[in-house]
């Protein structure tokens, strides 16, 4: 009984997960532009984002964005969740206060604050200066998320080893690394997903020759949000579930 | 190199020192500075030609204290508090199913929860729409199966609203949760049973303090970023609120009074700094578990 | 569009590699061109285009102000922040030498309050903010005005665009006044005759207007003038009005920014664009309409006669054009924000 509610709950929260997604996918192949009501099976919308080279390259560049941008922000994120929980250093309260202010800031003030350093600092606007400001903006994520799972465990485990001549990166790597891997993957999908969906930050600190699939979606609303987009969509979700089947079998195998 | 020089030099590049500097370098350059200026254009004097200009004048601050934003802030609160619980109350026993899986079931399942959420928020905000609407999904599903007999309002309301939020937030409330139920002791949870601990004492003594410090770090991430959203609530609200993020933006870059929009933005990392503090003082006293950090946090 | 073309894109930005050819950089709104101009226009000049997006106007303006103008050779403002750039230093004097095509705009829509004899600013696409009715659930001939949406019968149904400009250019007609006044008084009746109107709106829509309408969520309402074009090729029940007390008019323009790096491409962009071929595909393509005299002759009948795209002389005489109002903003925005909050 209480497994059948466990299960339904479970099955039911997937459902309300993808129940939109599920609508877009439809709708990737409807001949309606806007999708209001079923006017009939079309490939037209794939053949069409086929032959659009800057949809495509944009989407392309945002893929590759996200995935630097949460790799580099988990890093980092995971290093400074350490630092905050093990170290005593100057500064550090500041430093902890600094990664809330970055979550707190409205988009819009982190936006304009990123585009006036990278001036000042002369970046050029353009894949350099999104990365650093994707990457800064993920930070709190990982680190919130890293460090919650550093407070739970055994600090005499790493009293042991440091005893027995352990050195910090040995410590970091063999101990740590292991014991917070969880928490490391959870924050660089939380990290690839903030970084996926960005607009304002991006359309502020991003120059011509790097265009991302955000801006170019919210853009388009001038002249009404091409279906292309939702071919984008049930193509990152194929795409998606196919690597979900994939490892799966792999590591079924393995065990 | 000879090991007196080598000794010299290692506390110097030592690990530790890395990761701090490292800490330290990029938050100062890429935080700090610019929030330093955010803070100084606060005082600053508004022009519409140059956005902000000296003197120094504590104007804009002075402008904070207006009724309409004090009623716009305990909005603002209001939907990002209701939204937090909401997504706790169903992240957290999602999550906790979840974590009781096998090891491939679990990384599966979470994979596939955030998938929904790679897909741009803007064209999933009109397919939610499209479930909401007069002539959506639920509406035509209530009116044909005979429960109601016009449709139901629901979008452009504050429960499409909070629909949205709960929808757009939820994974992030699941996340840091199922990282906290792995390190849940089973011997631990099965002692409890064996001395004859209830299911509600087990929950309240043991899963639920061994889990706080995930359910701190959801409810952090989803709650402040919460603050500052506007968009969901402007899409399926009809934008007949106004929100903080809001008020920002409009004075950032329709109004161009950037003194203002800075000291808006000033405050209320303030306010809720402040309101953390509280939160964490009052949670060291009652019991030292689950506070996010003894110091600095 | 391969992964190898992406990694040397990679490279070619993060080095500054400056590309050898010939280019012209251009920001403006997505698919906010017809498709294939791009590509034609560098098959016929040998210049590449690098095409960047931004999904506001004061987006843009806010970059290209903290830029100092630099960064892009044609950016595409509205009328209202052309005077303001300009006043700013923020735009490029346009030679109007080099543009052979500029004999094809209508003069009517030149040489506006807002840029005295183009100098800064070649109109591109123009529209209307007006009423839509889907006339299977409202008799269209019953709305003819602004005040009509005042009505008491409207509660809770209405569609107003989220704009502070938009909204108060209601209001003030509705008590003739100008849609540009910065005269507090007037302001301030506009203000409270909006606060009339706020029990009758469901809706305040900044991205897309034409959904709730084809959604079937509101049937009255603002709108703007493409995006009831778009409405109607999906549901022609969608019914466009030019209020009697004037339409809002806009016009997106061709600029220069100062900072401009290749100025000779630029207007040679600009001159592609105003070929009456390119217009014509413009026009037929985006829904909205053209201040090309040359290509209204070359678009199908179906377009040609269709009032939204080309509105009647007298509706556009009736009408008026968004002006920068400067320091009122200030209030207007003041007033909106109580609207919004019900006070």
């Amino acid at each position: 009984m209480m497994k059948v509610f466990k299960w339904s709950f479970v099955v039911a929260i997937f459902a309300w997960l993808y129940l939109p997604i599920a609508i877009l996918v439809v709708n990737s192949f409807n001949v309606s532009k806007y999708g209001y009501e079923w006017q009939g099976f079309t490939l037209k919308w794939y053949e069409k984002l086929f032959h659009n080279e800057q949809l495509m390259q944009a989407f392309l560049n945002s893929l590759l964005i996200a995935a630097l941008a949460a790799t580099f922000a988990t890093v980092l994120g995971t290093l400074m969740a350490l630092a905050i929980h093990r170290y005593r250093f100057p500064m550090k309260a500041a430093a902890s206060g600094m990664l809330f202010v970055v979550m707190m800031s409205p988009d819009i003030v982190l936006a304009i604050t990123f585009l006036v350093i990278f001036i000042a600092l002369g970046v050029e606007l353009g894949f350099w200066s999104l990365l650093i400001a994707h990457i800064t903006f993920c930070l709190p994520f990982v680190v919130i998320t890293v460090y919650a799972q550093l407070k739970g465990f055994d600090r005499y485990l790493l009293e042991a080893a440091q005893d027995l001549g352990a050195g910090e990166s040995r410590i970091f790597r063999l101990i740590i690394l292991p014991l917070v891997f969880p928490a490391i993957i959870a924050g660089w999908l939380l990290s690839f997903t903030l970084s996926l969906d960005d607009v304002i930050i991006s359309s502020f600190v991003t120059g011509p020759g790097f265009e991302i699939l955000p801006i170019r979606v919210f853009s388009m609303v001038k002249v009404g949000v091409s279906p292309e987009v939702n071919v984008l969509a049930a193509l990152l979700l194929s795409i998606s579930l196919l690597l979900v089947t994939f490892s799966t079998l792999l590591l079924r195998r393995k065990y | 190199m000879p090991p007196q020089v080598k000794n010299l030099i290692k506390p110097l590049f030592s690990f530790r020192r890395g990761v701090i500097f490292l800490t330290l370098f990029w938050l100062g350059l890429f935080v700090l500075v610019p929030h330093v200026l955010v803070l100084v254009t606060s005082v600053l004097t508004p022009d519409p030609q140059h956005l902000a200009v000296w003197p120094v004048t504590l104007d804009s601050w002075a402008r904070l204290f207006d009724p309409l934003y004090v009623e716009v802030f305990w909005h603002s609160l209001w939907l990002s508090a209701v939204t937090t619980v909401i997504c706790l109350l169903l992240g957290y026993p999602f999550a906790w199913i979840l974590a009781k899986l096998p090891g491939v079931w679990r990384g599966v399942l979470l994979f596939l929860m955030i998938v929904p959420f790679w897909t741009n928020s803007l064209i999933r905000t009109y397919a939610i729409k499209l479930i909401l609407g007069n002539k959506g999904l639920v509406n035509t599903l209530l009116v044909g199966a005979g429960i109601t007999d016009k449709p139901v309002e629901l979008l452009y309301t504050p429960f499409a609203v909070i629909f949205g939020l709960v929808y757009v937030l939820l994974p992030f409330m699941v996340l840091p949760l199922v990282s906290s139920f792995d390190k849940l002791d089973r011997n631990l949870i099965e002692a409890a049973h064996d001395l004859g601990a209830g299911w509600w004492q087990r929950f309240r003594h043991i899963i639920l303090p061994l889990t706080m410090p995930g359910v701190v770090a959801g409810c952090l991430i989803v709650f402040l970023p919460a603050m500052g959203m506007f968009y969901v609530a402007d899409l399926l609200g009809g934008a007949k609120n106004l929100l903080l993020g809001n008020i920002i933006k409009n004075q950032f870059l329709v109004v161009r009074d950037w003194p203002f929009g800075a000291a808006f933005s000033v405050a209320l990392i303030g306010i809720m700094a402040a309101l953390m503090w509280l939160y964490f003082l009052a949670n060291q006293r009652i019991n030292r578990q689950g506070g996010l950090d003894d110091e600095g946090i | 569009m391969k992964i190898s073309s992406l990694i040397v894109t990679l490279f070619l930005t993060a080095s500054t590699v400056l590309y050898a050819g010939e280019k012209v950089v251009v920001y403006n709104w997505a698919e906010y061109i017809p498709e294939g101009a791009l590509e034609a226009f560098t098959k016929e000049t040998g210049i590449e285009v690098e095409y960047s997006t931004f999904d506001n106007n004061e987006t843009m303006y806010s970059k290209l102000k903290l830029q100092k103008g630099k960064g892009y050779d044609i950016v595409v403002p509205s009328t209202y922040l052309v005077s303001k750039m300009r006043d700013e230093g923020l735009l490029h004097e346009i030679d109007h030498s080099k543009l052979k095509n500029l004999s094809n705009l209508s003069i009517s829509l030149m040489n506006k309050e807002y840029d005295p004899g183009n100098k800064y600013s070649i109109p591109y696409l123009w529209g209307s903010t007006g009423i839509a009715v889907n006339s299977k659930e409202i008799d269209p001939a019953s709305i003819t005005a602004w005040a009509d949406l005042w009505d008491p019968k409207w509660e809770g149904k209405l569609l107003l665009v989220d704009d502070v400009r938009e909204a108060f250019h209601m209001a003030l007609k509705k008590n003739g006044f100008s849609t540009n006044s910065t005269n507090p008084d007037e302001i301030k009746t506009a203000y409270e005759d909006l606060q009339k109107l706020m029990p009758n709106v469901r809706v305040f829509n900044a991205d897309a207007p034409r959904e709730p309408y084809l959604a079937g969520d509101v049937n009255l309402g603002m709108i703007w003038s493409g995006e009831a074009k778009m409405a109607q090729d999906e549901n022609p029940d969608i019914k466009y009005i030019f209020p009697k007390e004037g339409a809002g008019f806009w016009i997106d323009s061709f600029a220069i920014p100062s900072g401009a790096e290749n100025l000779e491409n630029a207007h040679k962009f600009i001159d592609y664009m105003m070929s009456a071929e390119v217009a014509k595909q413009t026009v037929e393509e985006l829904g909205y309409s053209t201040p090309n005299g040359e290509a209204r002759d070359l678009v199908n009948e179906e377009t040609r006669h269709n009032p939204v795209i080309f509105p009647p002389a007298e509706v556009i005489d009736k009408g008026e054009f968004q002006k920068d109002v400067g320091d009122a903003m200030q209030l207007y925005n003041e007033y909106w924000e109580k609207l919004k909050a019900g006070k």
